[in-house]
């Protein structure tokens, strides 16, 4: 294999958890936007996709889709209830408490799914059959098109969304400000609520997706859960399209950075990029600095 | 008694619960018999000494930190090399684990406590992981994923701490010497600074205080501290590995100081030796039976995220805001059909 294939085979790779990282960074930039606080408990939405699509295959007996639709529609329901009974109640609180409720739900997710599916790893077989495909000399294993296909899907409904229905507009005032939002006739508890259903969803697409690569297992949520952060913080926590391109940079600095010294730190490599965003570009790679306005 | 204590005054009481705690110090390991129970009771002692570094930085500083594990790892590490690989005396790996893990403290601190927020939560995940991955990746120094053993017992000279005994009162007396330093800056000059910073930012900023310093400095006192108890645990312990200092281990610190409560040592104490024993029951309280225990056990993690998410719904003030709550309903009872406040 010649140079340029070997870049071509790292840029996959690196495309391949960009795009997980993306959705994950959606979901934390969504939260963000609606409560003002990082969702901790977003690497466990991850976890129960996987989890959830393994269970309805093997539990339930159901058909390799239709468990992955499954899995989706249960975690964005967990992820309602979530919101429903641990974040509403204190919605109006400092974000400091609702992060720390995030943590504690993200501890009892995890612990909870260990006692109802297990501490093993579990797989869950390809979308497709078959072998993988030959892409400018590499090769791409048929799942990372169905998963580079759904993650293009989930941002291309998000944002239509956002930007063209009316919902879309009411997340997006609340997201401003949101007292002003309410005086405007804007139900927030409901935009809080759907964003947690998106959230869930985005979560549980992307452990739906990347199951067949990688197996999954209860206690792998914060680790996910930290590298969609830091996408997201790349991104600015701003707009879906810029934790799109937050999530697409870190997977292929990952990657690129495997290539150039060894795997042992590549988990590393992201959250040295997170440091370093956070302390000196606070605001995220594309955005202007920040100014406050008066 | 109400009335004896009242007399007292704070202080009185403060110094009397300090004796007492003086002499349960000496006595405990005398009058237990098992050594497994002494033990548990040293871990706790250990939570309990990293925990009054977290609670005076949520409590006083109104932050939170998600990578206390790692320094309590730095510290842990830190000493287990020096002493056991390089051979140097137990008293250098508590000063050098104590300093490295203040000094890992000073540079997460500075960039991120520039930022409002929730900033430092994140920052110090992103340290608690990166220290995770280094435990297990410098395989040379640190013994990688199986972890490193044989490290030595406690010595100061000639004298070594050969029983569990001796490790218990040393811990213990640690845990109580800092519990009284830290109370007593509760109530000096950068106590109260540190307190209304929690109050108001704004505000104790027009007061003349450097608010960012005051933050980098409570933080940095509570990663040496959690620097300090690693160094307790690795020598106690005799072997540490990575495991000890997983994320999960500093969402269980959390959970400590969130059950505490805000702005109370005594409460964050208190549910750190709560939770620390919380597992292992039986040994504790007469007539629980060990399935009870093993019970708590399986489901401890559960547990921790319930304690967390329900304190901070219906709670938010701690045991601590609790126990002060259920004071005063108490006291407010007789007077009830009498008093329509």
């Amino acid at each position: 294999m010649g140079f340029d294939e070997q870049l071509a085979q790292f840029v996959f790779a690196g495309l391949k958890s960009g795009a997980i990282y993306a959705l994950m960074a959606l979901g934390f930039t969504i939260v963000y936007a609606a409560t003002g606080a990082i969702n901790f408990a977003q690497g466990e939405f991850f976890m129960l996709g996987g989890m959830l699509a393994v269970w309805s295959l093997d539990a339930l007996g159901v058909p390799l889709l239709l468990a992955g639709l499954l899995a989706i529609i249960l975690t964005s329901l967990i992820a309602v209830i979530f919101e429903e009974l641990a974040i509403r109640p204190r919605r109006d609180a400092d974000p400091l408490a609702l992060i720390i409720i995030t943590i504690g739900g993200s501890m009892l997710i995890s612990s909870l799914a260990r006692h109802a599916f297990g501490p093993n790893e579990l797989p869950l077989p390809p979308f497709t059959e078959g072998g993988s495909l030959h892409v400018l000399g590499a090769l791409v294993e048929q799942q990372a098109v169905w998963l580079w296909l759904l993650t293009a899907l989930a941002v291309a409904g998000l944002t239509i969304l956002y930007s063209r229905t009316k919902f879309g507009l009411a997340m997006r005032a609340s997201a401003v400000d949101r007292e002003a939002a309410k005086l405007m006739g804007i139900d927030t508890r409901i935009v809080v609520m759907v964003t947690f259903c998106l959230a869930g969803a985005l979560g549980a697409i992307a452990g739906v997706a990347v199951t067949p690569l990688t197996q999954t297992a209860y206690s792998v949520g914060p680790s996910i859960a930290v590298k969609g952060f830091s996408a997201a913080i790349l991104g600015g926590l701003g707009s879906p399209l810029a934790s799109v391109l937050g999530g697409l940079i870190l997977g292929l600095a990952e990657s690129l950075s495997v290539a150039a010294l060894s795997s042992e730190f590549k988990d590393a490599t992201a959250i040295l990029l997170l440091l370093a965003v956070l302390f000196l570009r606070p605001e995220g790679l594309f955005r202007r600095s920040r100014r406050e306005k008066v | 008694m109400r009335a004896v204590l009242t007399r007292m005054g704070p202080g009185g009481v403060r110094l009397v619960a300090a004796l007492l705690a003086v002499v349960g110090v000496f006595a405990v390991p005398l009058v237990l018999q098992s050594t497994f129970t002494i033990k548990i009771l040293t871990f706790a002692g250990i939570n309990v000494i990293i925990v009054i570094g977290l609670a005076l930085l949520f409590g006083y500083a109104g932050q939170i930190s998600l990578g206390h594990a790692g320094f309590f790892g730095l510290g842990a590490y830190t000493s287990a090399i020096l002493t056991t690989t390089v051979g140097l005396p137990w008293i250098l790996g508590l000063v050098a684990g104590t300093a490295v893990a203040a000094a890992g403290g000073v540079i997460i601190a500075v960039p991120s406590l520039r930022l409002k927020g929730h900033y430092l939560a994140m920052a110090t995940l992103g340290f608690g992981e990166i220290m995770r991955i280094l435990f297990v990746q410098l395989r040379d120094l640190t013994g990688g994923p199986d972890g490193f053993s044989g490290i030595p017992p406690v010595s100061v000279g000639s004298l070594t701490l050969e029983t569990s005994g001796a490790d218990f009162t040393l811990v213990w007396v640690v845990a109580i010497v800092l519990l009284l330093l830290a109370a007593n800056l509760g109530g000096m000059r950068p106590g109260r600074a540190m307190r209304a910073l929690h109050g108001s930012e704004i505000g104790t900023s027009a007061c003349g205080v450097d608010i960012s310093r005051m933050k980098i400095v409570v933080f940095t006192i509570s990663a040496g501290v959690a620097g300090l108890a690693g160094v307790l645990y690795a020598h106690v312990l005799g072997f540490i590995s990575p495991t000890n200092f997983s994320l999960n281990v500093s969402i269980i610190l959390i959970a400590m100081v969130v059950l505490g409560g805000p702005g109370s040592l005594a409460g964050a104490v208190a549910a750190a030796v709560v939770l620390s024993l919380l597992p292992f029951l039986d040994a504790f309280v007469p007539g629980v039976p060990r399935e009870v225990s093993e019970f708590i056990q399986s489901w401890q993690h559960d547990l921790y995220g319930l304690t967390i998410i329900l304190v901070m719904l219906f709670l938010p003030r701690g045991l601590a805001g609790g126990m002060r709550q259920l004071v005063r309903w108490i006291g407010r009872r007789p007077s009830v059909e009498g008093d329509t406040a």
